[in-house]
């Protein structure tokens, strides 16, 4: 979610008096709990981008991609690649089927979507797949 | 939704024929999706007093509504618009406001999304309250949330995408597809619309009608029959695991059921993200239904531990499992929803419009 870093408050939170002991540590709990999920997976996965219609063809098209970033980021790193100027359409999508949302992560796509270890992310220069 | 779930349950067991227990399936299912889609969240809009023009009425600049869960932040701007026009600027100013320039932010300063479903965006605040000092989270839960209204220099980057309802219905097609092939593997379902319903499905959101929405959306989401499959179909991959014999009757193997999806679409949310995805399966390997609470302690454990296997009386819903104090709670369309729950019952029912269970993980105060 973009809200991320959006509580500075967290850590030195003070809790209200009437606050039993025992339920103050069950918060506190949940809360490391919630700093331990928001770490960031520094593991790779491989994304492979294939062409369709008359996108130009990627002379390389495997590259491994830190999978806690957003699917944003693909894409604009796919554009740079391609060289595209801001403004000449591309759209991508996963497995020839739907165009994820950007703020989606390349984690979860890549849990729900990989084919043999892959994440394959096709690209096109004009609408295909409605 | 406890009343509700008294009455499914007294009605399931027991000597009812299979069609008048059909009959009694499809009307929960809509009860249930009708209710999720009645849903509305209380909203306050306030424009940002610093960008509000020349010449307004500054005792007006706030507008309330009720906004449907299921609809999206630019199909509410034509209310809004209508009223700041009416109501707050001025001829002079209004001629030269932009809509393309809107946007909005929760109070707290976080910016709020176009293409996420606004019973999402409420919810999500909720979540995000709850792990905030209590005096914040006690005006969170009694007044409406309070959104930031900008009307110039739109953080572009971070929107992800233009404020038209045009580029919400792609996203929202987008997501319909992509739920469409999370269940099956393929977007057969949704690829063989026609166009003429294709936008038929965004008109329903649009107009918030629930029958134009579901006349089409009926086609691609599974049925919710109670009745789950006692043999799977031979050949997949779940015949390798054979059901517990089941007393219930059981009907012809239902191809489009919400039990023979390959996966149910969920996202779990949690307060401050990150969002979590991943494949669940509607049934378990020993062939019992997935249930919320074990899909929870599955993922994200630290704050659902797992729990020691409950005694096998299967469907006795009234018993009170003695549990300990929990330090999170899941949260479905607004409503903290039971742990035995099962997974592809909440998503054939309480799914939002676009497909997908949105699970909002809240965190308890004693």
């Amino acid at each position: 979610m973009a809200q991320a870093g959006g509580s500075p408050d967290l850590p030195a939170r003070s809790l209200p008096s009437w606050a039993g002991a025992e339920n103050s540590d069950t918060f506190d709990e949940a809360i490391k709990a919630l700093e331990t999920y928001k770490k960031r997976d520094p593991s790779k996965v491989i994304v492979r981008f294939k062409a369709v219609g008359n996108a130009p063809i990627m002379k390389q098209n495997f590259y491994k991609i830190t999978s806690s970033n957003r699917f944003q980021a693909v894409i604009q790193f796919l554009r740079k690649e391609l060289g595209w100027q801001a403004g000449e359409p591309l759209f991508t999508y996963i497995n020839l089927a739907f165009s994820p949302a950007p703020d989606d992560t390349v984690s979860n796509l890549f849990k729900s979507f990989s084919t043999d270890g892959h994440l394959i992310v096709n690209y096109s220069t004009t609408a295909a797949w409605g | 939704m406890s009343t509700y779930g008294t009455t499914r349950h007294h009605n399931a067991p027991g000597s009812t024929t299979f069609s008048a227990k059909e009959r009694v399936t499809d009307y929960h299912t809509t009860l249930f999706r009708r209710l999720t889609w009645e849903g509305t969240v209380p909203l306050e809009i306030r424009v940002d007093s610093k960008e509000l023009p020349a010449n307004s009425d500054r005792g007006l600049e706030c507008y309330y509504m009720q906004a449907p869960r299921v609809s999206y932040l630019p199909l509410l701007m034509p209310e809004i618009r209508r009223f700041l026009m009416d109501v707050v600027f001025d001829e002079a100013a209004a001629k030269v406001i932009k809509e393309e320039d809107w946007w909005f932010e929760s109070e707290e300063g976080a910016l709020l999304k176009w293409h996420w479903p606004i019973g999402l965006i409420y919810d999500s605040h909720t979540i995000s309250a709850s792990v905030r000092p209590s005096s914040s989270q006690l005006s969170a839960s009694t007044t409406p949330m309070r959104l930031n209204l900008h009307l110039a220099s739109p953080p572009t980057e971070k929107l992800l995408q233009s404020p038209s309802a045009e580029s919400c219905k792609q996203a929202f097609m987008g997501q319909l597809k992509e739920a469409d092939f999370i269940r099956w593997g393929n977007t057969k379902r949704m690829t063989g619309l026609r166009k003429v319903d294709q936008d038929a499905i965004w008109e329903g959101i649009k107009e918030h009608n629930f029958e134009h929405y579901w006349r089409v959306a009926s086609k691609v989401t599974p049925t919710a029959g109670q009745t789950r499959p006692q043999s799977p179909p031979s050949g997949s991959v779940a015949s390798m695991h054979g059901r517990a014999p089941s007393a219930e009757p059981s009907g012809p193997p239902d191809r489009d059921g919400a039990y023979n999806v390959r996966s149910v679409p969920v996202r779990i949310y949690l307060p401050d993200g990150p969002v979590l995805q991943d494949l669940v399966p509607p049934l378990l390997e020993d062939g019992t239904c997935h249930t919320l609470s074990h899909f929870l302690s599955s993922h994200i454990p630290l704050l659902f531990p797992v729990l020691p296997p409950p005694t096998p009386s299967r469907g006795n819903s009234n018993s009170l499992v003695s549990r300990t104090p929990e330090s999170a709670y899941a949260l479905i369309q607004g409503v903290r929803s039971p742990p035995e729950s099962e997974m592809a019952w909440l998503g054939a029912c309480l799914a939002g419009a676009d497909g997908w269970l949105n699970v909002c993980i809240g965190i308890s105060r004693g």
